[in-house]
């Protein structure tokens, strides 16, 4: 059975649509009342500040938290406008809005719905402020490590950076990496011995043993108070979540009323709103080095294809003819084909299917038994093992390439390495 | 070694790298505290860490509480004390006349050490009869006595050790020790924890219904969630295609404008590809065909691969044409990480509940252990790359400069 049973007379109750609304915003982090949606429906001034701010909300990648709660109204409005330019949303008018929150609060509705039209929006806010019960690795690198945001301007120098300086800080980042390691092991060894000691506690068979959160709970009552809060608010919000999702027809249905009661806009002008300057992080410079590579790869392959043509053509000759002969031809066409269709699709596709992503609840089990949901660390550690050897060629060949551009660089331009160049 | 502005972006990078490790050092510092802390000594509050295990699915023996003998097992074990009092006492007198005997004075306290008492009664085994010839009549006598008294005890002993030692469950070093200790006082409070460590009493915790009731519906709501996910409801999913369309229609654009989300997917794409066939290239030239079928795979897959470089640059020289024409929509302040080369990257599914099994701490800290250095690789490819276009950038601009001066 494909799609869920949804009861056609949904709509036409009367109390559908409230109880839809109340449901979305009981899912939000603090979600305005249904009577701001229905202010908004009719563009009401009054209603646009807590959209904006539910905006804001929605679209921040920080987590929740006191910080954001002082950030002005201007602040978080501008930063709502560029988020959703960024996502590709399609009117004009939102950038246009005042943003102050003295109007527009119907061009903010529509904004959210467009948000909620393209994702999992409650379900992605309910899972940043999850509460977890387990000790949890992350299989997949999606947060690993990276940067938080852009790099910080850190201006110390204003002058030529010494190469000296850049090498200490080099053997700094070796030096944190193989401490982050060794704390690592250590918090595994701990972990495991807390899973071991206490095999055998948990209500829920399939865990066996308590993780060190709830162990925690034990040992530090309050905390577990807060803890068991925590919890139960989060189960009323999936509740919620729930609920909105068996009800949300008849809101996009009066979302096609709304936008109806807008004028249509005029076609996109050429300039783009210049409300912020542009960062160029997805710039060109990346691109280019891609481009370089193929190029250099296209060059090999070109050489490379061609002598084994020749080779093979001449082979070939020599060889008999016959129906066994071109059949098996192509048997092999047929094979080279579907093979380096699969390779397309590594890329294509914009995850490998094979990587489950998102944290993970650990458990120990001796014999290492698993459902066929679960993970099995065994498993993953083959996975990561092919892809450490794969990073690493490409390191190597990266490293490489550096090593030819310096090269080519102190070449090309021999003063450049101790004597700025001139003009700065 | 490069120009200051150049190597200022190696550095911020470098800085940045160094925050992150930072903080992800505090973080497993700080779990590393609250890891100690529980496997020292610590007081469990509540009663309900002391309930009885579960009503047995799995136990075929009575559970006994935790740590408090029977009387049954009291009177049997006085009664065994009594019979090894009264063979030390004959022992004793036996060997009084006369024979310096090292007999160790059994303390009361010490008859009821472990089954393992044969062996930790007088030293008059039989291998060491052989030493003292006027010791072996007196000791075979007192084997003879002592052996009916342990008979029909030393039935029973063992299985009364036995029960207790299920009973307390932890396979102690000495459980002899732990049982003295409980014996010499069975009048004391059974659930008095001198130092509860969850080494040995661990697996007796158990936690408090309230909870146990909000994690399992914590559970069951999210595998709904998740299993809704994958079932969307047809209407819902073609009332909001259908609302998408419109909005953009109302717009007035037709062709939704390349964002930068959208612009920095491709090239992730892109990029992707260009090493996975670079990979690929590798090995097919340094594979060494014995026949000429394998011949001519390695062929067909060496144009095969060269065609599909030639789409990449192609898809590559678009996209750059595009970007250039008309600039892709800004990106916001406060952009999401920097997404991997190991992870796809793309929309997130939800959260979905999923255990990770492991089955022994060898395995978890290889597979901790292997995350970190997929990690680092990551970061350090990253860091050539951005060397690498500073690099380019670095001729780029010198070779502008020559052309123009």
């Amino acid at each position: 059975m494909r799609g869920r049973r949804v009861d056609p007379a949904a709509g036409a109750r009367a109390g559908a649509l409230p109880e839809a609304i109340a449901a979305l915003s009981r899912s939000l982090p603090s979600g305005p009342s249904p009577e701001i949606f229905r202010r908004a429906k009719f563009d009401r001034p009054d209603a646009t500040s807590a959209l904006w701010q539910l905006l804001f909300r929605v679209l921040s990648p920080l987590p929740a938290g006191s910080a954001l709660a002082s950030i002005a109204l201007e602040v978080q409005a501008r930063l709502v406008k560029s988020a959703l330019c960024s996502q590709g949303y399609p009117r004009l008018a939102l950038a246009q809005l005042p943003e102050d929150g003295s109007q527009g609060s119907r061009e903010l509705l529509l904004a959210l719905s467009w948000l909620l039209a393209r994702g999992p929006v409650p379900e992605q806010m309910v899972a940043q402020t999850r509460v977890p019960l387990g000790d949890e690795m992350t299989v997949c690198q999606c947060e690993a490590l990276a940067s938080l945001g852009p790099p910080a301007p850190h201006m110390e120098t204003e002058g030529p950076v010494d190469v000296r300086h850049v090498q200490w800080l080099m053997g700094k980042l070796r030096f944190r990496w193989r401490q982050l390691v060794s704390s690592q092991q250590e918090q595994c060894a701990l972990l495991s011995k807390i899973h071991l000691y206490t095999r055998g506690c948990h209500s829920d068979q399939s865990l066996g043993h308590l993780s060190v959160t709830e162990a925690e709970m034990l040992r530090d009552p309050e905390g577990g108070q807060q803890l068991l809060r925590t919890l139960e608010h989060e189960n009323r919000r999936l509740e919620a979540v729930l609920a909105w999702r068996r009800a949300e027809l008849v809101f996009w249905q009066w979302m096609d009323t709304v936008l109806g009661t807008c004028a249509p806009e005029a076609p996109a002008a050429a300039s783009q709103p210049t409300f912020l300057p542009w960062v160029p992080e997805c710039g060109d410079g990346e691109l280019e080095l891609v481009v370089r590579e193929l190029r250099t790869l296209e060059e090999e392959l070109r050489e490379a294809a061609e002598r084994r043509r020749v080779a093979w053509e001449a082979k070939a000759r020599g060889c008999g003819r016959g129906p066994e002969w071109s059949a098996a031809r192509r048997a092999c066409r047929e094979t080279v084909e579907k093979e380096l269709g699969a390779l397309q699709r590594c890329w294509e596709q914009d995850r490998s299917p094979a990587q489950a992503h998102g944290p993970h609840r650990l458990v120990r089990r001796e014999d290492g038994a698993a459902g066929d949901r679960d993970l099995r660390a065994a498993e993953l550690i083959r996975t990561l093992r092919s892809q450490e050897a794969c990073l690493e060629a490409m390191l190597r060949q990266l490293q490489g390439q550096c090593r030819q551009e310096l090269a080519r660089l102190a070449g090309a331009l021999p003063g450049l390495i101790w004597i700025p160049p001139p003009g700065r | 070694m490069l120009p200051a502005d150049c190597s200022r972006r190696l550095v911020a990078e470098l800085q940045g790298a160094l925050d992150a490790c930072a903080q992800r050092q505090l973080q497993l510092e700080q779990s590393l505290r609250i890891c100690r802390r529980l496997l020292q000594a610590w007081e469990p509050t509540g009663t309900w860490a002391w309930e009885p295990p579960p009503e047995p699915e799995t136990n075929e023996e009575d559970p006994l509480p935790a740590c408090t003998p029977s009387p049954q097992d009291l009177k049997d074990l006085e009664f065994l004390t009594q019979a090894l009092e009264k063979a030390v006492r004959v022992r004793r007198g036996i060997t009084k006349t006369g024979e310096r005997n090292k007999a160790p004075s059994l303390k009361p306290g010490s008859l009821v050490t472990s089954p393992g008492m044969t062996a930790s009664t007088p030293p008059q085994s039989p291998g060491q009869a052989g030493g003292h010839a006027s010791d072996t009549r007196p000791t075979k006598g007192l084997r003879q006595t002592t052996v009916p008294a342990k008979g029909r005890p030393e039935r029973r002993l063992p299985s009364v050790l036995d029960r207790t030692r299920v009973g307390i469950g932890v396979r102690a070093p000495r459980p002899g020790a732990g049982l003295r200790n409980q014996l010499m006082a069975p009048s004391a409070a059974p659930q008095a924890p001198e130092a509860f460590t969850l080494k040995e009493k661990g697996h007796l915790l158990r936690l408090p219904a309230a909870f146990r009731k909000a994690a399992s519906q914590n559970l069951s709501l999210w595998v709904q969630l998740s299993s809704m996910q994958t079932s969307d409801s047809m209407d819902a999913a073609a009332a909001k295609t259908q609302f998408l369309q419109n909005m953009q229609t109302a717009s007035g654009g037709s062709q939704p404008r390349l964002s930068a989300a959208e612009v920095e997917a491709e090239a992730r794409r892109l990029r992707k590809a260009c090493s996975l066939l670079r990979l690929r290239v590798r090995e097919e030239l340094s594979a060494a065909p014995v026949d000429w079928m394998q011949e001519y795979r390695c062929l067909l897959t060496l144009e095969g691969l060269q065609a599909m470089v030639g789409q990449c640059l192609q898809r590559l020289q678009e996209l750059r044409a595009a970007v250039a024409e008309q600039p892709p929509l800004p990106c916001p302040v406060g952009r999401p990480p920097r997404a991997s080369l190991s992870c796809g990257g793309g929309a997130e599914p939800t959260w979905s509940p999923q255990l990770l099994v492991y089955s022994s701490t060898q395995e978890l800290q290889t597979l901790a252990a292997l995350k970190l250095q997929v990690a680092m690789l990551d970061q350090q490819i990253h860091l050539e790359k951005v060397l690498l276009e500073e690099e380019m950038g670095v001729q780029q601009r010198s070779a502008a400069l020559r052309r123009s001066g």
